[in-house]
């Protein structure tokens, strides 16, 4: 199996952390995995993004001109990648920061108000988690117990929030059944 | 084998380099590899080490030259405009014949450039750009995994040959997060008791020095440096080869630019035709030898790197005519994908009729 | 009786290769006589330069490496770290020009004060390039004939010398700095003292110190040895006085 994503957001929005559990997550379940962060003077502010991938074989590509899945937490990184998903390929956005608007046909749109479920559980923070709630549930075959590993070790210094970052990963993880 | 980590190719490197004892590091930021000196700053002062935030690459390539002196092993890092304000003191360091490690995580010049992944330093670590007759080890790693590894031999080659080396890498590598598990090192210790400064204490007083006012002197010290080379090209040439037993298409490339190489020879290989890779991970020595009786069986050689064509000499100088060489490169913007390689390579087999006799 | 006897620390039966009635060789000896009288010659590294003070290396008998121009200090702060990360006992000095110490390494040597390194420079001020034939450098004098100013240094085209030991005493790094003459028997007994208080300095741990001293150059200058020195007593010192600019002891 091989499987790329591509992470996006504004600095601050924690696309660097979200990215790092996520390569993690894939590390733990013994895949083979790569991430790169956005190359480029953005050293705050504007857009920030990370590609990963994962594949069960040696990564040869670890940046690609499109990818599986693209996740965009606002306006600006909805804007700039929404061509970069592959043909019937998904793109989540965060519909509290970004135009509910689709204008390929070609591809699976999944949008959340992240922003507004973060806040109803008490800490904006946590927005990326429910992002990967959401597209874990999309990828499929991801064990909670690496998710929980994965959060363990890179908030091994906040472990305050482990909790309420699983919490957030569940809801987004039921999020499309209820519906949506 | 401890257990997988992820960490970023910059990172490894600073973690392999504190694994085999490194004691001093010297170092001035500039992106794309300032976490080595970031992630160093914090280890070396818990750990009484040796670092400084050099004033600039000038004296920060000294300060290693004065503590590599010593016996101590010592590693500098920075990037391409920099690494070419550390020429000077490279060409002491070998004609001293000082064991340093330099790390440069390449971004894209001429000049200035930018921060993009290239590999437009090739020139400038295997001829050197300092002046005189001398040579550097250069090792080149295309994933994490590699920074280690190399970084461990890096340090076993400079001591064991008392001369510089180079880990060169392009900013992708230095940038990128891979899983990857720290084996021991595995290189011998090599004492260098016989020559290091640390007081004369019971012995005769040593001097390391350049200058050489007889010539006859100078003569026979670069007749020594340049017996020293011979037999490094002879044993520490060092390559991957991929798919490449039938190959009549072999296809060169370095660090992460052959990774999208292998991919190439997948995509190739899925259309009948018998493509490989030949990857020197030492550029120099260069794998010489190994590319000539490789080309002897080839009928095309497809090099592919982020610059203008700077391997692209010694690929030449190794396939003498033995088949015919094309060149894919791009210096700089973004990392070339594998889209782009197909289509400049479909376009070549079509102007050199390699795939209609093969496929 | 009073017996000569060269320096401990001056290598057996070596000879100076600097011209005659030039100061280096008596910079060179006073540095020997301060080595010996503090035993430090088994824990000594020197750091050489270029031009004419590189050859320090063929006349002490102590472990020495030569530095590229002007970078002495860079290579002394590393093997004063190396040193410590390896928990040796050790002494380290510069022994450079005023063109390496002051120009092309003027970074490298300002930095090293300013952060304290734990090393001693001796900087050979000459007010020229000697090593080259006498070019104009970052301490020659106005109004001084050299061959890259063949009609004297002139403030609006050539720019000002640097007082150096006055620029060093002003970072907070330096323990010690110091100018000091080679012109007569007391003066030289006075920077003997000086060099000896900047050496002790480095072994009490008290950070960066320095001495720079006015030296005679005879055959650039133009001058016969004695009225090189008498041009360091009566016109030098007038703009480049002798004393101590900063000592951390004694503020």
């Amino acid at each position: 199996m091989n499987k790329s994503l591509l992470i996006s957001g504004a600095g601050g929005q924690g696309i660097v952390s979200i990215s790092t559990i996520i390569a993690n997550i894939f590390m733990l379940s013994g895949k083979f995995v790569s991430l790169c962060p956005c190359y480029g003077a953005e050293m705050r502010g504007g857009a920030v993004n990370c590609e990963i991938n994962m594949s069960d074989s040696e990564i040869l590509c670890p940046q690609n001109d499109e990818v599986d899945f693209v996740v965009a937490l606002n306006q600006t990184s909805f804007d700039k990648f929404i061509n970069k998903v592959k043909e019937n390929g998904t793109i989540i956005v965060n519909s509290s920061l970004a135009k509910i608007n689709k204008t390929r046909d070609d591809i699976k749109y999944i949008f959340a108000p992240l922003t507004q479920e973060a806040l109803k559980l008490g800490n904006i923070k946590t927005t990326n988690s429910i992002a990967l709630g959401i597209l874990s549930k999309l990828l499929g075959n991801l064990s909670i117990d690496n998710v929980k590993k994965a959060y363990e070790k890179i908030l091994k210094d906040k472990k305050e929030l482990i909790q309420k970052n699983i919490e957030a990963y569940l809801l987004g993880y039921n999020y499309i059944q209820e519906g949506n | 084998m401890s257990e997988k980590t992820l960490l970023k190719g910059n990172i490894a490197i600073a973690q392999a380099a504190l694994k085999c004892g490194c004691s001093c590091y010297f170092g001035y930021p500039i992106t794309p590899q300032t976490e080595i000196g970031e992630y160093l700053s914090l280890k070396m002062q818990e750990s009484g080490l040796g670092y400084v935030c050099a004033e600039s690459e000038i004296g920060a390539i000294n300060m290693a030259l004065g503590a590599s002196s010593t016996g101590a092993k010592v590693m500098a890092s920075s990037s391409s405009c920099a690494v070419s304000l550390m020429q000077e003191a490279l060409s002491y360091a070998c004609s001293d014949e000082l064991p340093i490690v330099l790390v440069n995580v390449m971004r894209a010049g001429p000049g200035q450039g930018y921060i993009y992944p290239s590999q437009g330093d090739y020139n400038q670590s295997v001829t050197g750009g300092g002046n005189g007759d001398y040579r550097i080890i250069v090792l080149s790693p295309s994933n994490v995994q590699e920074c280690i590894d190399l970084t461990y031999r890096a340090f076993y080659l400079a001591r064991k040959y008392r001369n510089p080396v180079i880990i060169l890498l392009d900013g992708l590598l230095g940038q990128m997060s891979e899983a990857v598990e720290f084996d021991d090192n595995k290189y011998d210790e090599i004492n260098c008791s016989n020559w290091t400064l640390e007081g004369a204490k019971n012995r005769p007083s040593r001097k390391i020095h350049s200058l050489e006012p007889s010539s006859n002197k100078l003569n026979n010290h670069i007749k020594k440096m340049f017996e020293k080379y011979s037999i490094i090209k002879e044993k520490e040439a060092d390559w991957e080869e991929y798919l490449t037993d039938d190959a009549n298409i072999i296809v060169t490339a370095f660090s992460t630019m052959s990774r999208q190489a292998k991919a190439l020879c997948n995509y190739y290989r899925r259309k009948g035709l018998k493509m490989g890779l030949f990857r020197p991970k030492t550029l120099w020595p260069f794998p010489q030898k190994r590319l000539a009786e490789l080309s002897k069986k080839a009928d095309l050689i497809i090099d592919i790197e982020m610059n203008m064509g700077q391997m692209l000499k010694d690929v030449e100088l190794s396939v003498l005519g033995n088949s015919k060489i094309e060149f894919i490169g791009k210096p700089v913007g973004d990392f070339m994908k594998i889209d782009e390689l197909v289509s400049r390579t479909d376009e070549i087999l079509r102007r050199t009729d390699v795939s209609l006799s093969h496929s | 009786m009073l017996v000569y006897r060269t320096p401990k620390t001056i290598k057996e039966n070596s000879t100076f290769t600097f011209c005659p009635g030039c100061d280096h060789g008596i910079a060179v000896k006073l540095v020997a006589n301060v080595l010996d009288e503090l035993n430090l010659r088994d824990e000594t590294i020197a750091v050489a330069s270029s031009g004419c003070s590189v050859f320090l290396y063929n006349f002490l008998d102590v472990d020495c490496i030569e530095a590229p121009h002007g970078r002495a200090c860079a290579v002394a702060t590393g093997i004063k770290r190396a040193m410590r990360a390896q928990k040796k006992e050790n002494f380290v000095f510069t022994y450079q020009g005023d063109g390496d110490f002051a120009s092309i390494g003027l970074g490298e040597s300002l930095h090293s004060a300013l952060r304290g390194e734990n090393i001693t420079a001796i900087c050979i001020n000459n007010t020229n390039y000697g090593m080259t034939g006498g070019q104009l450098g970052p301490t020659t004098v106005l109004g001084q004939v050299t061959t890259t100013s063949p009609l004297g240094r002139n403030k609006e085209y050539h720019g000002f010398p640097i007082k150096t030991a006055e620029h060093i005493a002003l970072s907070d790094g330096t323990s010690f700095s110091a100018r000091v003459a080679l012109y007569d028997i007391k003066n030289i007994m006075n920077a003997k003292k000086i060099i000896k208080k900047a050496f002790e300095y480095q072994k009490k741990g008290l950070g960066f110190a320095f001495v720079e001293i006015l030296s005679s150059c005879p055959t650039n200058w133009k001058l016969t040895p004695v009225e090189s020195h008498n041009k360091i007593k009566n016109e030098l010192t007038k703009i480049y006085p002798l004393g101590i600019f900063k000592d951390v002891l004694n503020e």
